[in-house]
């Protein structure tokens, strides 16, 4: 692979963390970016990464603002701007993005709360600029019956970005997680990211995701429910735009008795845009009594959208209860038709109903400022533009 | 007697007529494949050039080609050198001589069905009898052959259509299922022996459902299958494939391909029961269904049905689909699946939208008891030119005993945003307030599961011709048997 800006990268970390970390470099080198003719990437292609070329990082010209009365880190172009640098093990890899992910880390999210502690509401915002290339990782350690609440935002300019994130959550006993996710890395940046969530004894994760696209977005959300009574919420709403690509690939995996998931996802492609939603669910031969629900109803907006879905179920127990329904349609012409009478303009009918059926994910959002925050961030990219206000 | 020596000259003179040997012992093909096994072939069936040369031409492509692994289906790898590719006929020495002498096990199975002793034998293919079953037949299939005359439809064998209508055979072969398609097909397309053709004629309706059963030859056809049926504009045919008792055939793989070509408004309702031998507790023995079955839907409101009732073979790998290119096309899918013991099934269909208005229906139905593995696997793909394609896709499992698996693997892909989709897909067992209610009315636990898993499956089995119907469901109660308790 002549991936000239990676071996860069790697030729600029310090000794200590090359010799540390040369299994993971050697790693991606054997195996680079997975191709199209895994099953499990055919419908993204990476093969235009392995000769893409980067910018170093430099000072972040995007202006925002985190969430008010949230704590708050904030990470530019991968440098932290507020806080220490975080400590590492050796980071796990097991396929070629989380091996250069483990290899060029050099900072991340770590949060630790303690038993039966409440952690305040965290805002990590990541800002991508300037064609850089950014490899951030994350631990998130929820100890026995504590409580957190954390939103990871990432926000881009128009520049080709490329950000690999790897988040490792451990749930512990009791404990229970609120986790969303923004993603809005504009529509020329490359975001892979990794969510490893492993959820304990009737632990609880409630996730929520939105999607806004980029010229590729992958997600891949692996939850293990690995001791009876654990629970997961995985919803997301993924609503590309322009020519952007989004793919989002949940694994839930049931592997203890009496776990409980369910996951709702909504999409809306507009434009020239690819969604690519990949839902497995897989029940072990442990997990007797397991309850499962998948939900996926997705919107073609454009003649040039195209969605790919595929909701999976593996179930090697008999005393379960599963169920996955998808659809993909339109707007209802009648529920157009009525609110047109009642005087609404097109446009505003449109985006009316279209934020209705993405609202029926966001709606699950517990934290009200975040919930908000989402909200406006997908009513400003329903097409011509009505303000958020007048949705609500 | 003396029309039973008429008959008996008759039938002699009709295996001459259709390409078969009549000394078995020195006739069939040594086991392997090369060239020289494609050309005995050819030869064996006097075949034309053109035949030979489609043969080589998939034998070659098929050299270049690997095993697929992407199915949910484990064995050990199947040696296919150790195949004999020309299997006329087991001979008459191996055969049993009585009833007596075959497996009681087999004979109960039958039993249970309710097949006539006289055809229990000729399914147990038992030496002294099978010349009058046969002779039977024949006279069956002479009847029904002037009926079809004189409506239009051909229904032959493959190999007397190459003879007989070698033009529509070469127009057709290998159209819907290219040579090259996959390694299955590709095999097939090399070795195939024999199988079922179909013309129907424009604007004919067949006066009969058609079905592999009556024609002499199906006993003989061996392990790859090529059936190839037409239907011209407007015409309408439904066609029954397999036999719904257990055969014990030691043949290890069956590699089918079937195409179907509907023309404009033309109608093809395309029936399976599958009931091969699935191998014993253990998973010793069984056949390997690796099928690869498609219609092509080619002018507009033409419409492919196909209905299946899977509960044979040790693997099946199987996608029956349809490629609805006319506008107003319709393709539908109806199947139930039973895997028990040791069996894999990895089956499910395709349905591919190109025309506008295109309709598709997917009702699959999976029922896995004792250590059966089963998954559903669909594509339902809308292409940017089907305007308005109508999908709705149903997968329910059903459970029995905890060592069993289910999978669900629907793939869907639009390209067209006024397409509409739905998929739904449940796993469960059976409920024990359901059992609890049916043994609170009297029925023992197994009538109790069987009529559970009867109302299961009942929205395929309403697809099926009615005769057929009955068998299946007997035939899903025999095999479930032993799979609760």
């Amino acid at each position: 692979m002549s991936a000239a800006s990676y071996q860069k990268a790697w030729d600029q970390l310090p000794e200590t963390l090359r010799v540390a970390r040369a299994g993971a470099w050697k790693q991606f080198v054997a195996k680079g970016f997975p191709s199209k003719r895994e099953e499990d990437w055919r419908y993204t292609d990476l093969s235009a990464l392995n000769d893409a070329r980067f910018a170093e990082a430099t000072e972040t010209s995007i202006v925002a603002t985190t969430l008010q009365n949230w704590q708050s880190l904030v990470f530019a172009n991968g440098q932290r701007q507020n806080g220490e640098v975080r400590a590492f093990e050796t980071p796990l890899a097991d396929d070629g993005i989380t091996a250069l992910n483990a290899a060029l880390t050099r900072d991340g999210l770590d949060l630790r709360v303690a038993r039966k502690q409440k952690a305040e509401p965290l805002h990590l915002l990541c800002l991508n600029s300037a064609a850089a290339m950014t490899h951030l990782r994350h631990r998130v350690v929820l100890e026995a019956g504590s409580e957190a609440t954390l939103l990871i935002d990432t926000r881009g300019d128009d520049s080709a970005t490329l950000a690999t994130g790897v988040l490792e959550v451990e749930i512990g006993a009791n404990a229970r997680l609120r986790l969303l996710r923004i993603q809005d890395g504009g529509q020329a940046s490359t975001d892979l990211f990794r969510s490893q969530i492993r959820v304990g004894r009737d632990a609880r994760l409630e996730y929520v995701g939105l999607d806004l696209g980029g010229a590729l977005v992958r997600h891949d959300l692996n939850v293990q429910l690995c001791e009876p009574g654990a629970y997961a919420e995985v919803h997301g709403v993924f609503a590309p735009g322009g020519s952007t690509h989004v793919d989002t690939h949940t694994r839930i995996l049931h592997q203890a008795p009496h776990t409980t998931s369910r996951e709702v996802f909504r999409g809306l492609v507009a434009d020239r845009a690819h969604a690519v939603f990949n839902g497995r669910i897989v029940v072990e031969k442990a997990a007797q009594k397991t309850d499962s629900e998948q939900k996926l109803a997705s919107l073609l907006l454009s003649p040039g959208a195209e969605i790919n879905a595929k909701p999976e179920l593996e179930i090697y127990a008999d005393d379960v209860k599963c169920a996955h329904g998808a659809t993909c349609g339109q707007l209802d012409e009648m529920a157009l038709y009525y609110l047109r009478s009642r005087g609404l303009d097109s446009d505003t009918a449109r985006n009316l109903l279209l934020f209705a059926f993405a609202h029926e994910v966001l709606a699950k959002v517990g934290a009200e400022d975040a919930r908000r925050e989402m909200e406006r961030r997908l009513a400003n990219r329903l097409p011509g533009s009505t303000a958020y206000e007048d949705l609500i | 007697m003396a029309a039973t020596q008429e008959m008996q000259d008759m039938v002699k003179a009709r295996k001459y007529e259709a390409g078969f040997i009549t000394d078995v012992e020195s006739e069939s093909a040594p086991p392997g494949l090369s060239e020289d096994t494609i050309r005995l072939i050819s030869v064996k069936k006097n075949e034309p050039e053109w035949l030979l040369a489609f043969r080589l031409k998939a034998y070659q492509r098929w050299l270049k080609m690997t095993e697929p692994t992407w199915a949910h289906v484990h064995y050990p790898k199947i040696d296919y050198q150790a195949i004999s590719y020309y299997s006329a006929p087991k001979s008459m020495k191996d055969r049993p001589k009585s009833l007596d002498e075959v497996d009681p096990k087999l004979l109960e199975t039958y039993k249970k069905l309710g097949i006539p002793l006289r055809e229990q034998e000729m399914l147990a293919g038992v030496q002294n009898v099978a010349v009058d079953v046969v002779f039977d037949s024949v006279s069956v299939g002479t009847t029904f052959r002037a009926t079809l005359k004189k409506a239009g439809v051909i229904f032959s064998s493959i190999s007397e259509a190459v003879h007989e209508h070698p033009e529509l055979v070469k127009k057709y072969l290998g159209s819907v299922v290219p040579f090259g398609d996959n390694y299955y097909a590709a095999l097939n397309s090399a070795v195939f022996t024999d199988g079922s053709f179909v013309f129907v004629p424009k604007g004919v309706r067949c006066p009969m459902e058609l079905s592999t059963y009556f024609r002499i030859n199906e006993r003989n056809t061996g392990q790859f299958e090529r059936t190839i049926i037409i239907c011209e504009e407007g015409a309408h045919v439904s066609y029954l494939e397999g036999c719904t008792a257990p055969q014990r055939d030691e043949n290890q793989l069956h590699a089918a391909v079937v195409e179907l070509v509907a023309l404009d408004d033309a109608t093809i309702k395309y029936s399976t029961v599958q009931n091969w031998y699935p191998g014993d507790e253990e998973g010793r023995g069984g056949i390997y269904n690796f099928v690869t079955k498609r219609g092509d839907c080619r002018g507009p409101r033409s419409k492919i049905s196909w209905t299946q009732v899977e509960t044979g073979s040790a693997i099946t790998w199987k996608y029956p689909s349809c490629i609805l290119r006319g506008d107003d096309s319709v393709g539908e899918f109806y199947s139930v699946a039973l895997t028990n013991n040791r069996q894999q099934a990895d089956t499910g269909t395709k349905m591919i939208h190109v025309g506008k208005n295109t309709r598709s229906t997917i009702i699959s139905k999976g029922i896995s008891a004792g250590r059966g593995e089963q998954s559903y696997r669909g594509l339902v793909r809308v292409l940017a030119s089907a305007e308005n394609a109508r999908n709705y896709t149903q997968c329910d499992s059903l459970l029995i005993g905890s060592e069993s698996g289910a999978h669900t693997f629907p793939y869907t892909e639009v390209r067209n945003r006024s397409a509409k989709l739905e998929h739904e897909a449940t796993t469960s067992k059976i409920g024990e307030d359901q059992l609890y209610y049916a043994r609170s009315r009297g029925l023992s636990a197994e009538d109790a599961v069987s009529m559970i898993v009867n109302g299961f499956c009942k929205d395929v089995f309403k697809e099926l011709p009615m005769e057929f119907a009955v068998e299946a469901q007997k035939l899903l109660q025999v095999s479930l048997e032993g799979a609760v308790g």
